[in-house]
This record gives structure tokens, sequence and C-alpha cells, in this order.
């Protein structure tokens, strides 16, 4: 009998914030470490949020299904499933009492059924606007407001990449991963290695490599001093030589992936032996076919034999007596990567002609046995053809779990500068996600204007829009330039309401700071003053939803202000809504905003983008996010978008958590205030720098993992594991 | 179908070291550890309470080897000092030691776990780099011209362990002993590369350590009666003799058919093939001159009858541990099958005789270049040999370490007291920039590099376990011991006259102070000098790459556990 318990949004948070109360303490350049044990008695040492939450073996699916969630996330971006269990857990928590408190916005048209069905609802609701929220509002301000306070990997002039930036970027990396003690040494190591490995221009493809080929690129080495940890040239073999003939200069290599011996019979063919010379002839000659092929590698000039599979003592024997050396047993994994590096394809002696030259072969600059701690190793150095310069990363560690630990750092960070290299593309076109936001506005707009609407009219057709404009998206990509154009003429009527309209907007309210300011402005100034705990949450140490809560109500009372004074004003602020504040002085108008926008129709988070850490990041999405919320007409979009912009906060606070007292107050006030005074954020005191597309990436996957989770609504325990969908085998007899 | 197990949930411990279990069992471990240490240190017996076998042992390696230890913290302590071991093969103690008195003393600083991490590795890193430097003073270039220094190094070794129950006389010949198996696995030609030979150990249990010798090539125990007969007769004194090496069995089995089918014709018969082959083998070897078959596996009675009647030597089942050191011996190429004997294959020996110990009988080959040595050890003791060939592979071990970095740093306590005071003079004022670059200020630092020191002086003391005081002076910074039966109020001086080391006397005018009391700091000076090392003798002296490895896998380890904010133990 299958058991159904109810996913209640209480629940969702409280294992968030288990969760989360995890890996806050290891959060952060001050945080500690955390001890694993494995079920086989193995110790591992992490900092890494995404090993803990996954060493936990939570019981609960929900809490399972958040960790896959970061799982997934991290495999990506190799950072960030500390920030993400606590974004989500902070997310949860504003949602539960978002709904507790007011769920109004969320679930008016289902009044009258039962209260269970009204909260699932709301929750649907939620996160489909959720949805909405991180594909069009976070990329529109990620691409729009954010960009001007990006600074880049590259020099100022060329595509260089600036080394002082790259070991701010990986110090800043690795402050989050290992003990405080390690981090300017491995940041150093791997800033070294990231310049020595990568030669030519293409970087990315090299980081991809790095990436895919990691086991074979380090070896660790218990009982030395994590200081000992070194960058050599060349790569590191896991075996150690079956035969070894020291020879000077460059030598040639030869891959074989299968026996140069061969036994008296094979798979599959039997041998029939009538006579005792006959057995001692085909010995013989098995015997003498083996040195022949040994022979002619020497022939060849051939010095070292790469060999995946074990050769037989003959083979040994022959290749000593012809100065020939043999590392045999070698993964599969090394010599693709051996392959992948020199251009070369194996050598099979069963097939190749042994009479013409062997023309595939790389050349070695030295290839010399390695002793790392106990172990024999084979140092080989390869020249590569591509771009990469074969090197490879010596960690050392007192204890396994230390170079483990370090190694996944050591990974983890080639992820993140991989990641950061790819320039994000927003999910969709700006123009679209403009449209859609206008739309929306607009027409929740004119509803007011028209017929003086309640909230929970307004409610439902701002979901239908919602889905239409969906719709319209998908359509519009598959290439429909009439459609677009159909679009764009319906928007073009409104469009022009509206900016006939600026101009005795601006008229009315001559007063403002700057005259060109528009209303909603003002009233962000206004709204900054009326809470006072919205100032310094930090310092007073409100409950995280409170601001949100504060937010919410003085949004409504701006929004009844305007319309009691006059509704008309009520177009211009909603266009200015999404051209966004920061933009000053100069409104747009939405004519020209449109056709801007459409002309570049992808708008990209550039590739190497950096900010100072610290949560800068968080405190910049939540200023223009707030703002955003601010000025926005519908009252669901706007109180998620604050309720979001508040959830962000929670990151530096966390990371303040370990200094002073005010720290966070501090910082928020440093950063806000620059932003007010348009000045240039310039933080002197930050020395490191993380990557834009990580934490954009981050922000997103959250918004995506609880739009999910808020879907379920219902588990289902069943006694047996989920069938797998097996592909009919029709297809197969036809 | 696969079984599908619920997994249970992890058990989440936060603050880990704060908890009582812990502290307890730490500070379990670390009492054992302590009175293990130095050349006067307790013994202890472990065995299992069921009647099974007894070991006794001070040494760090048999002991860890044998506690079971469950706590995951203790669990990466000892595996940090296991790995140290399998490194350096000495100082594992004093790893142990050293951590746990910095974890002990950590857990009761008011200072931010971080800042303490970071201020200990910076410490760790200035003892390093002086350790490192030209103005150590507590640290002896070695003289590879003269044995004193490696002489009193692996007796250094060896009266640290106090299980082998060595005289000072049984003591200095098995350090002699070893020495000399040391030199003669240097190769004498040295080519492209340099590899040191190897050193095999011959047990022989029922005889006095003074018994113990020490061979050049190898001795391979024979079951056979009349040796005599077995030997070369015809052979002139000069020639070498011609031996050939085996890798393949020469039991005349048919193998290594392949992975597919055979079909043998009725009358046929294969074994009768090889065995043909092998006798052909046989023949040959009789006429190239061959006079001693050597095989890592069986050999067919019929051939070793034959060559036995040739007068070739044959040894059997030798085992693939010998290939290696009597490939390089004696210069032959194993032979890996009955198609491949070559002249090229034949190695040379320069003599073989034939050694009585006891009830056993060695056949002793002697080679041309002595790369591979025998020492033959002897204790009456089944547990006093065991323990002793621990003790002479970690010597040995620590000499070629030496080669390595040819350095020795002062025993008997003497660097630790020495660093400590150099550690306290240097962190008393601190420049304001590091302490910058820290982020911390004076008196966490001071707090911080106060622990340190008296961790390492911790260390010192605990080579006394009789209750006598530690002083230490205030010119160099060395060890010195006073019996627990002096009078208080009698001066100082009178009764100590050698400090740990050995390296100074009491002379001169010095003023002492008990280690465990604070003082004013103090730059110590170096006592090293050629003169004072030629006068001295019986120096006390500890490797200095085990020692620096030591300390920093002490500090490293320490720092890693109190930076622990976690354990998330599976409970599967």
């Amino acid at each position: 009998m299958a058991t159904a318990t109810r996913v209640e949004l209480r629940r969702l948070a409280q294992e968030a914030a288990a969760l989360a109360g995890v890996v806050r303490g290891s959060l952060g350049p001050r945080g500690g470490q955390v001890l694993l044990t494995r079920p086989t008695g193995e110790l591992l040492l992490s900092r890494d949020g995404r090993r803990v939450l996954e060493a936990l073996n939570v019981g609960s699916p929900t809490a399972r299904m958040m960790i896959a969630c970061i799982s997934t996330h991290c495999n990506l971006t190799g950072d960030g499933a500390k920030t993400f269990i606590i974004l989500l857990s902070a997310l949860l928590q504003g949602l539960e009492n978002l709904m507790e408190r007011d769920g109004a916005p969320f679930c008016k048209n289902v009044r009258g059924r039962e209260k269970h069905k009204e909260k699932c609802y709301g929750l649907k609701q939620v996160s489909r606007f959720l949805t909405v929220i991180q594909t069009c509002i976070l990329d529109y301000i990620m691409t729009q407001d954010l960009e001007k306070h990006f600074l880049s990997i590259f020099s100022a002039y060329d595509t260089d990449i600036n080394r002082c930036t790259m070991e701010s970027v990986l110090e800043a990396y690795f402050c989050g991963k290992v003990a405080s003690n390690w981090q300017k040494l491995l940041s150093q190591l791997s800033c070294d290695f990231y310049y020595k490995a990568i030669a030519g221009e293409n970087a990315s493809e090299v980081l991809h490599l790095v990436d895919e080929c990691f086991v074979e690129l380090h070896r660790t080495v218990t009982g030395l001093p994590v200081s000992s940890s070194r960058i050599l040239e060349g790569l590191v073999l896991q075996r150690d030589f079956a035969v070894y003939c020291p020879s000077v200069g460059d030598k040639r290599v030869l891959i074989v992936t299968e026996p140069i011996h061969t036994a008296l019979s094979d798979l599959g063919v039997e041998v029939v032996i009538t006579a005792e010379c006959q057995y001692q002839v085909s010995e013989l000659w098995i015997t003498k076919r083996t040195e022949a092929v040994i022979r002619h590698m020497q022939h060849n000039n051939i010095k070292v034999l790469l060999s995946s599979v074990k050769q037989e003592e003959v083979v040994h024997y022959c290749a000593k007596n012809c100065g020939i050396s043999i590392v045999e047993c070698l993964s599969l994994e090394e010599i693709s990567l051996i392959c992948r590096i020199t251009g070369i394809s194996p050598f099979r002696p069963s097939q190749d002609s042994i009479h013409t030259g062997i023309a595939e072969a790389a050349v070695a600059k030295f290839c010399q046995p390695l002793r790392l701690g106990a172990k024999g190793y084979v140092h080989i150095g390869l020249s590569g053809t591509d771009a990469f310069q074969p090197h490879s990363i010596i960690l050392c560690g007192a204890v396994h779990g230390v170079t483990e630990q370090h190694a996944c750092a050591f990974h983890g960070a080639f992820k993140m500068l991989r990641q950061m290299f790819v320039a994000v593309e927003c999910c969709e076109p700006l123009s679209e996600s403009q449209d859609l936001l206008n739309t929306q506005q607009g027409s929740a707009a004119q509803q007011q204007f028209v017929e003086e609407p309640t909230n929970c009219e307004n409610i439902p057709a701002h979901g239908k829009q919602l889905i239409l404009c969906e719709v319209e998206t998908e359509k519009r990509s598959l290439v429909s330039t009439a459609v677009g154009a159909k679009e764009l003429a319906g928007s073009h009527t409104h469009l022009n309401n509206s900016s006939c309209i600026t101009m005795p907007c601006a008229d009315l309210e001559p007063n403002t700071v700057c005259s060109l300011l528009n209303e909603s402005e003002k009233y962000i100034v206004d709204l900054q003053k009326l809470p006072p705990e919205y100032k310094h949450p930090g310092k007073t140490g409100v409950d995280e939803n409170e601001p949100s809560d504060d937010n919410q109500c003085i949004h409504i009372t701006v929004e009844e202000g305007t319309c009691s004074r006059h509704a008309l004003v009520q177009l211009p602020d909603s266009k200015d809504s999404f051209t966004g504040p920061s933009h000053g002085p100069s409104i747009k108008d939405g004519r020209n905003n449109k056709s801007c926008a459409q002309s570049n129709a992808i708008y990209s988070i550039k590739a190497g983008a950096l900010v100072p850490v610290g949560g800068i990041f968080e405190i910049l999405l939540h200023y223009y996010l707030s703002s955003y919320a601010k000025q926005c007409q519908s009252t669901s979009t706007s109180v998620l978008c604050s309720l979001i912009a508040d959830v962000l906060l929670s990151v530096p606070k966390t990371l303040c958590r370990t200094q002073k007292r005010n720290a966070f107050a501090q910082l928020y006030l440093e950063v806000t205030g620059a932003l007010r005074s348009k000045q240039q954020l310039l933080l002197t005191n930050q020395k490191s720098l993380e990557s834009v597309s990580c934490k954009y990436q981050l922000v997103a996957s959250v918004l995506q993992c609880a739009a999910k989770l808020l879907n379920i609504d219902l588990i289902v325990g069943i006694k047996r594991l989920p069938q797998k969908n097996v592909e009919s085998d029709s297809e197969g007899d036809l | 179908m696969s079984r599908v197990d619920v997994k249970k949930p992890s058990l989440c411990t936060s603050e880990p070291l704060s908890q009582e279990t812990v502290s307890r069992a730490l500070s379990a471990f670390s009492k054992i550890v302590k009175s293990c240490y130095g050349p006067t240190g307790r013994l202890k017996q472990l065995h299992n309470g069921t009647g099974g076998y007894v070991q006794t042992t001070s040494q760090s390696s048999a002991l860890l080897n044998g506690l079971s230890v469950t706590h995951p913290l203790l669990k990466l302590l000892t595996a940090s000092v296991q790995n140290h071991i399998s490194r350096f093969s000495d100082g594992g103690l004093f790893t142990a030691i050293l951590c746990c008195s910095l974890l002990e003393r950590f857990q009761d600083l008011k200072v931010a776990s971080c800042m303490c991490v970071k201020i200990s590795q910076h410490l760790l890193s200035s003892c390093t780099d002086y350790l490192t430097s030209e103005a150590c003073g507590c640290r002896i270039p070695v003289d590879f011209n003269s044995s004193k220094i490696l002489l009193d190094l692996v007796r250094s070794v060896l009266t640290s362990k106090r299980t082998c129950m060595l005289s000072r006389k049984e003591a200095d010949h098995v350090s002699i002993l070893i020495l000399k198996a040391f030199l003669l696995t240097v190769p004498q030609n040295v080519g492209t590369s340099v590899r040191l030979g190897k050193c095999l150990y011959v047990p022989m249990k029922d005889k006095s350590v003074m018994d113990s010798r020490v061979y050049a090539g190898l001795l391979i125990e024979t079951p056979e009666f009349d040796l005599t007969r077995m030997l070369p007769a015809k052979r002139t004194a000069s020639s070498p003799i011609k031996m050939a090496l085996f890798s393949v069995s020469l039991s005349g089995d048919f193998c290594n058919p392949g992975e597919g089918a055979v079909v043998v014709h009725h009358g046929v018969s294969l074994e009768a093939a090889v065995l043909d082959q092998l006798l052909g083998l046989g023949q040959r070897m009789v006429k190239d001159g061959v006079g001693l078959v050597i095989c890592q596996k069986v050999v067919h009675p019929a051939l070793k009858q034959y060559l036995k009647a040739n007068q070739v030597v044959v040894i059997e089942r030798v085992g693939v541990v010998m290939m290696e050191p009597l490939k390089e011996m004696t210069g032959s190429q194993p032979i890996p099958s009955l198609q491949c004997l070559s002249r090229a294959c034949y190695g040379n020996l320069k003599d073989l005789q034939i050694e009585y110990f006891a009830s056993k009988r060695f056949l002793h080959l002697i080679p041309d270049d002595p790369a591979v040595c025998s020492l033959m050890l002897c204790s009456r003791n089944e547990t006093a040999w065991d323990e002793l060939k621990l003790v002479c592979q970690a010597a040995e071990h620590v000499l070629q370490l030496t080669v390595k970095d040819p350095w020795v740093l002062l025993g008997g306590g003497c660097t630790e007291t020495h660093l400590s005071s150099y550690i306290r003079h240097k962190s008393h004022k601190m420049p304001s920039s590091t302490l910058e670059n820290l982020g911390c200020s004076q008196t966490e630092f001071q707090l911080v590099a106060d622990c340190f020191c008296h961790s390492l002086e911790t260390l010192a003391r605990c080579l006394e376990h009789d209750g006598g005081e530690i002083l230490t002076d205030t010119t160099w910074g060395h060890f010195w011991s006073v019996p627990p039966d002096v009078p208080y109020n009698s001066t100082w001086s009178d009764f100590a006259l050698k400090c740990g080391c050995g390296l100074c006397g009491s002379d001169q005018d010095l003023s002492w102070r008990a280690l465990h009391r604070p003082s004013r700091p103090f730059p110590p000076q170096s006592c090293v000098s050629e003169s004072s090392i030629t006068s001295a003798d019986n120096l006390v002296l500890d490797s200095f790459a085990a020692k620096c490895n030591g300390l920093q896998a002490a500090v490293e380890t320490a720092c890693l556990l109190f930076g622990l904010s976690y354990v998330v133990e599976d409970q599967n």
C-alpha cells in the first residue's frame, strides 16, 4: 500500500534551514572544516558544501531533491553549494512567512474552496512567478543594471588575461574550499598551473581538457607537508617502469593497447598439435615474432613503450636488450589523454605491418622514474601538439583526507574558470522578455485605468496574460517576423500612449530632486526613509522577512497614492519600471528602447566578467531587484521580487557573521550609498574577485529549484524501485 | 535484481573538539605516547585479551598499528602520524606528542580558530626557515669523511627504542653493523642515475646480539646436507663463476596455452616436448660453462640431476623478492622463456661459499660490486628481534635520508628547547606589517606563540619520566636534566653536567631556569663548531629530515583538527 504525504511549505523551509545550518559554519574565508567518514572507514575533509550535504544521507525526499539540485549546479560551476542552500533556505522561509501572513495575491480566485486547495494553488502560482522572474527580470537586471559594475578578467584593451586578476579570482575560490592556512598556497599553485599549461589562445578548450582529465593530471602524496605541493612539467603516469633503459636526448614514444607477445592459441581459435616438434617450433616462432616486433621498434628509434595491458616477460626481455623502456598497465583514461595530447593513435603489432616505418610516434623530452612518497611513477615530458602544455600537479598532505580535499578544490577551481570564460546568454532575447513585462504591466495598468479594478480580479487576468505571453515567445522563437511585427505594432500603440503622457507627468512634479527623475524613484527615496530598520537590518537584527513586508505595504500605499491622484500617472510609471531608475535622467522613448533591444537580439553577460567577493554581488542585485519591485505594477511580481531581494541579503549577512558586530550594516550602507550617489562602485579593500556568470547561475538555479519544489504537492511512498521507462522493443524488431 | 538497502542517515556532530568523549580519548592517547618517548620511555604491552600474541613495544610504528582508535578525530591524528612514519621511519612519537599538546593548549585559548591556525602556520614557517637557514644553532653538517656523526646518529636511533634491550656494548656493535651495511649498499660505480642497493635481513633467533654480522652479497638458506660436494670443484680462484638466472619456471609443465582451445593428437606428449627443451637448455648451459643456476620457481628433478652431475650448483624457489637483488648484484638478466637463452643473459659471481650458523646452512653469494648486503641479526628473544629489525630498518632509512639532506639535528631535547627559545625571542616583538598581514593583534599572536613554545617544551619534558627537573640555559637554550632527589637549595650546576645532546658541558658560566617557568625571552646562540663536535663523544643526534617533517606534520594536523567545525559520520 502506497503512502502519501502532503508537502507543506513549512516542512520544506525547515528542511532547507537544517541543511543550511550544517554548511553555514564553513561558509566564507573564515569558515571551519568538516570531517566526513565513509562507511569504508575512509576519512575525508571538506569545506565543499556539496560534499558535506551529500554525505548527510538525508532521508526526506524533498531534502534529497534539494541536494540533487545543488549537485547539478555544482557539476556545472564547481562552486556555490553553500550559498545555494543558504539562499534556498532563506527563500523558502520568506515564502512561508509570506503565505502565512498574506497569501492573498496568489490565491484569491479560489476563494470558497477548501483551504488546502487554496494553499496549493497559491504555491503553484508562486512557483510560476518565480520562473518568470528568473527568466525575465533576473536576466534583464543582470544585463542592464548590474553590468556596469562588472570588472573583467581581461585587460582593458586586449584579450590578454590579467594575471593579477586571475590570482584574485582563484584566491577567492580557494577561500571557500580549503583550510585558511592553505588558501594562498593553493591559489598560487593553480594560477601557476593555468599559465604553464595553457600556451595558446584557446583557453576554454584547455580548461575543458583539464576538467575532464583532472584525475590523470594530478598525483597525491601523503605524509609530506602541504607546502611541498608543486607543479611538474610533463605527465606523471600512475605506474612505474616495467623495464627502464636510461637514455639521453629526445625519445620517440609508442602506445600499444594489446599484448605484443601472442599466446599459442587465441580466443575462438583452435590449435591442433600433431607432433611434439610442431609445438616446439610454434613456440619458437612466437618468440621470434615478438623479438622481430621489438627489433622493428628499435629500428624506428622507439625508446619508450606505453602499454595499457600487461606485457609478457619475454617482451620485457627483448625490450631490455633493445634499449626500450616499457610502462605497462596504464589506465585507459591515461592512454586516451596521451593520445589526445600528442595526437597519435596506438600501434597494433598484430595488424600493422612491421616492415613499413612507424609514423605515429610521439616525442618526449624526457622519460624518467619519479619517486613520490613510497610509490614510483613515470615522469614523461610529452610535448603537446595543441594548446595544452602537459603539466602535472603534485599535491602533498599529512593525510589522505587533506590531499583529497585539495585535489577536489583544484578540480573545482578549473570548473569554475571554465564557467567563467563562458558568456552567459540570457534565456530569451531581451526584447521579448521586455515585451512580456510590458504587456503584462501595461494591461494591468490599463485595467486599473479603465475600470477601477480590485486586486483580486487583476491577478487572474495577469496570470492568463503570462501564459499567453509565454506562448507568444515560443512562437516567436520559431522565427516569425510577422508575429514580431504585429506585436510590435500592438505594443506600439500603447507605448505611444505612454510616451505622450511622459511629459505632463514630468511637468506635474517639478520639485523632484532631479527634474527628470521619475516619480517612482522619488518614492524609493521616501521608502528608504520610512522604515528605520530597513537601513540597518544587520544592526537591529530584525527578522529577514520584515523588511520585505514593509516593502510590500509601502508599495501598496504608493500604488494607492498614485491611483488616487490621477490614474494617468500610472502609465509612465510602468514604463519606467523596466527602463530602470538607474538609467537616470536619460529616459528613453519606449520605441527607441524597443528597437534598440531588438537590434541586438541576445543580451549576454560577457565572458570573464567579475565582481568583488564578500556578498557585493548579492547586495547589488538586492538593490536593483528591490527598486524594480517598487515600480512593478503587478503586486505579486513586486512582492516576490522584493522577497527575493531580501533573501539575497542573507548571504552577506552570513559572511559578516564572524566579523565585527555591525560589519554587515557597514558593508550594506557603503554599497547602496555608492549606488545611490551614482558613483562607480570600487571597493578597493576587497582584493578577491569572483565570476559573475557563476553567481548568476547560482541565483537562477536557486529560483528554479524553489519553483520545482513548490510544484510538488504529494509525496507517494512506494515499496519498490520506480520503473524506468524502457523503450519498447518494437522498433528494434522492425 | 539488486538488493536495495535503506541508507541510514549520517550522524552530524558540531564542534567535535569540545566534546567530552573526544577530549578524554585525546588525553588518554596523549598519555600513552608521552610515556613511551625517549630512551627512558616506558614499554607498552599490546594484547587482545583472549590469549593472542603479546607485543611489547615503545615504538610509535608498532604502537599505532596495534592501537585501534574509533573516533574519527583520533583516526585522523594517528593516520597522519603513520603516514609520517611510512615516509621517514623516525620521529613518530615526536609528531604525535607535539600534535596532542598543541591541540590541548589551543583548546584553552580564547582565540578564534581560524586566527589560531593562521598564526601557528606562520610560526611553523619561521621554524622551518630557521632550521634550514645557515644561522641555525641546532643543526650540524654531516661530514661523510668520518663515521663519527653517522655512528652517533644510528646509535641515537637505537637507544631511543628501549624494547630492544640493548646494552651499551651491544648498541655500539649493532650501530657499526648498520653503518657498514649501509655503506655496502652505496654502489661503487656511479652511472647516470645513482640508486642505493638493498640490505636484506636474515633472522637468527637463538644467538646473542653480539653474534650479528654483516655480509657483502646474499645469503641464501639451503636445505641440502652435503654442501661441499655441491660446490663447483674445478675452478681457479681468480676466474668468476658464470651464473644463469631464470624467472620462468623450469618445472617442465606445459603452460600459457592462451585463451583458445588446444587440441593434442593421441600419442603426442607436450610434457615430454617441454622436458626435451629443458634438457637441451641444460646441455647448452653446461657447454657455456655456467657454474650456478638460480630459478625463481621450481626446477624439474631431471634437469636438476643433470646439472648436478655436471658440477653446476642449482638453487630453486628463491622467490620474487630475491630476484631484484640477484639481478643487480650479478648483472645477469632473468630469462623469461625457454626459447631465449643467450650468452648475454649470464651474470658473474666472484665467489660462492658456505656458511654455517647454529643449525642453519647458507650459500653465500659474493659479488664483484657489492651493492647488496645481508645483515644477519641475532637476538635471543622473539619480540626483541622484531623490535630490533624495525629499529635497524628505521636507522637505515634515516641514513638514506641523511644522504639527501646532509644535516643532523641535536637530539636529547636540545633542538626543542633551542627552537622554543628562538620562537619566544622572535615573537616577543613582531613587526606590525606581519601582524597586519595575518590580521591579528600582538596579544593574539603572543598567546598562540606561547602555546607553540609550551608544546615544544612539553616534548622536551616528556624525555624525563622519573620526576627529575628539566632546566634550560639562557645562552644556548639547551636541555639539561637534574635528578629527582636534588635538595631544593643546592646549585644546579653541580648536578647538570652535560646537556641533552652532549655537545655542551656545564663548566661555563651558565644561568639556568626551570623549563616550565616563564622567563624573559633571549636570542639562543649556536654552540655548534668544528672543535665542539670533535671533542664531544657520544653525541645524541636526530635525523634532520624526519624531525623537520614531523614538526610540520604535527602542526598541520593540529591546525586541521582544531579547524574542524563538524564531523559527519556515515553510519552505514
